[in-house]
């Protein structure tokens, strides 16, 4: 849902906010407005604002997770975990992340793409937040979304059990649901929301919390 | 000290606490790649102790740590933190290719206190000092560098990747071990005469740094330092910056 319509109607921060996104044009193709908010970030004052709204709203929501989706989540992410004394968890692009990861395919407009993040980087039960920059049709975020994940009780349960087992066996981390982390995406937030996000209030099942609209030219 | 024996006994408490402490986030076994040919045991106290002493070339995974090079304003509380940043950095063998040792820091960022004591680190050497600008490098300088510029009251600049800047950029193309790269900036995102340090994770050349020193020197932007979590000091990326100067928290030797 809109900052607007849940709470900060009228709240000056939302306009200065949307005042420092730059609309380029025909980037990275022709007929895309793209949403720059690397003048956001360049300004300190609205930076230090849009990050206070997401602490504020999330600070005593218990949650101790915040993933944040590469590059443009990155540069957002962190400071709010820091803010409400969380994890910060990279979701990446394939091949970015050393170790033991887990990956989840989602749909571009042409083709597909990959978002991996580290084996056991949350506990089943965990309470999370997945933050990007912009939201347009909601694919990054259901990938991350899944990756997160929410297991089914009976399956959570054997999976605890199962975890226990896990630790010499590492290599059997193959199978759809034994792979889900099971944390509980709790809301996903971004700064940008495309309007026609308006009519749908949850994503994958997951409220989604967005500041402004993309800004016109 | 023969570089196989038994580390010390204080050497091995602090290799089992910090093990211990990640144990509670994660599963040993998922933790680590499979290929390491200790046994599980002693490759914890391998890859998690930063103590032991003796380099050798045959066991480049045993590595001295010096905490805070170069910091002139060392006080008492600076070195406890400093361990315990250090303490959860991961080394992870062979990625992404055969025969380099990955710094991961991504299990720093998993301990609230570590990552919130490495933005105080370099909040406190900056704050008050007239920086206008940090200027992160993609990707993981985009973890590090807005909090320290929130802090500090600087704006963050992104150095990004060839084609993921809209609009005007201006290009650096610097040398990597096989080919070359290509860093870029917005034309417009700095004035000239505006003080700027550069933050990403880690050095080991030093060619990403000085690809970021010369694209703001070329707006006019002068760079007073490049900081960052790790320094690899056998690559000798300090050397490389020349008199430029560079500000690490972990020393890798």
């Amino acid at each position: 849902m809109f900052a607007a319509e849940n709470g900060l109607k009228g709240d000056p921060r939302l306009k200065a906010i949307s005042d420092a996104i730059t609309v380029v044009p025909h980037f990275p193709k022709p007929g895309i407005m793209f949403q720059d908010i690397t003048t956001l970030v360049s300004n300190h004052k609205v930076f230090k604002h849009t990050v206070e709204i997401f602490v504020d709203r999330y600070r005593d929501m218990d949650i101790s997770v915040v993933a944040g989706v590469e590059a443009r989540g990155f540069m957002f992410a962190p400071s709010i975990a820091l803010g409400i004394g969380a994890k910060f968890i990279p979701l990446r692009k394939p091949g970015k992340l050393p170790g033991e990861v887990i990956s989840e395919a989602y749909e571009l407009e042409y083709g597909k793409d990959r978002l991996e993040m580290h084996v056991g980087a949350v506990k089943p039960g965990e309470r999370a937040l997945v933050i990007d920059d912009l939201v347009a049709t909601g694919g990054t975020l259901s990938a991350a979304i899944r990756l997160l994940g929410e297991l089914p009780n009976l399956c959570l349960r054997l999976h605890i059990v199962y975890d226990l087992l896990l630790q010499t066996y590492c290599g059997y981390c193959d199978s759809g649901w034994l792979e889900r982390n099971g944390a509980e995406v709790v809301e996903c937030a971004c700064v940008i929301g495309l309007p026609e996000l308006k009519e749908r209030r949850l994503l994958n099942g997951k409220p989604l919390y967005v500041l402004v609209e993309p800004r016109e030219l | 000290m023969n570089a196989l024996s038994q580390p010390s006994p204080l050497k091995i408490k602090e290799a089992k606490i910090a093990s211990s402490r990640r144990s509670s986030v994660f599963t040993k076994s998922c933790f680590f790649t499979p290929n390491t040919a200790a046994a599980p045991s002693r490759s914890d106290l391998l890859i998690y102790s930063r103590f032991t002493a003796g380099a050798s070339a045959t066991a480049p995974e045993r590595r001295r740590m010096s905490g805070a090079a170069m910091a002139t304003s060392n006080v008492d509380g600076t070195d406890d933190r400093i361990s315990r940043i250090a303490s959860t950095i991961r080394v992870i063998p062979d990625f992404p290719k055969p025969g380099i040792l990955f710094q991961d820091i991504t299990t720093l960022l998993l301990d609230p206190k570590a990552f919130k004591d490495t933005i105080d680190l370099f909040v406190e050497r900056y704050k008050d000092k007239n920086i206008n600008v940090i200027a992160g490098i993609e990707a993981r300088g985009f973890i590090f560098g807005p909090p320290i510029a929130l802090a500090i009251g600087a704006k963050f600049v992104p150095m990004r990747k060839p084609k993921k800047l809209p609009g005007e950029v201006i290009s650096e193309e610097y040398s990597l071990e096989y080919g070359t790269d290509v860093m870029e900036m917005h034309v417009g995102a700095v004035q000239p005469g505006e003080n700027a340090v550069i933050v990403d994770d880690l050095v080991a050349t030093g060619g990403t740094l000085n690809a970021a020193i010369r694209l703001l020197g070329r707006l006019g932007v002068t760079v007073v330092e490049c900081a960052c979590v790790i320094e690899l000091k056998e690559l000798k990326g300090r050397e490389k910056l020349g008199d430029n100067p560079l500000f690490v928290l972990v020393s890798e030797t």
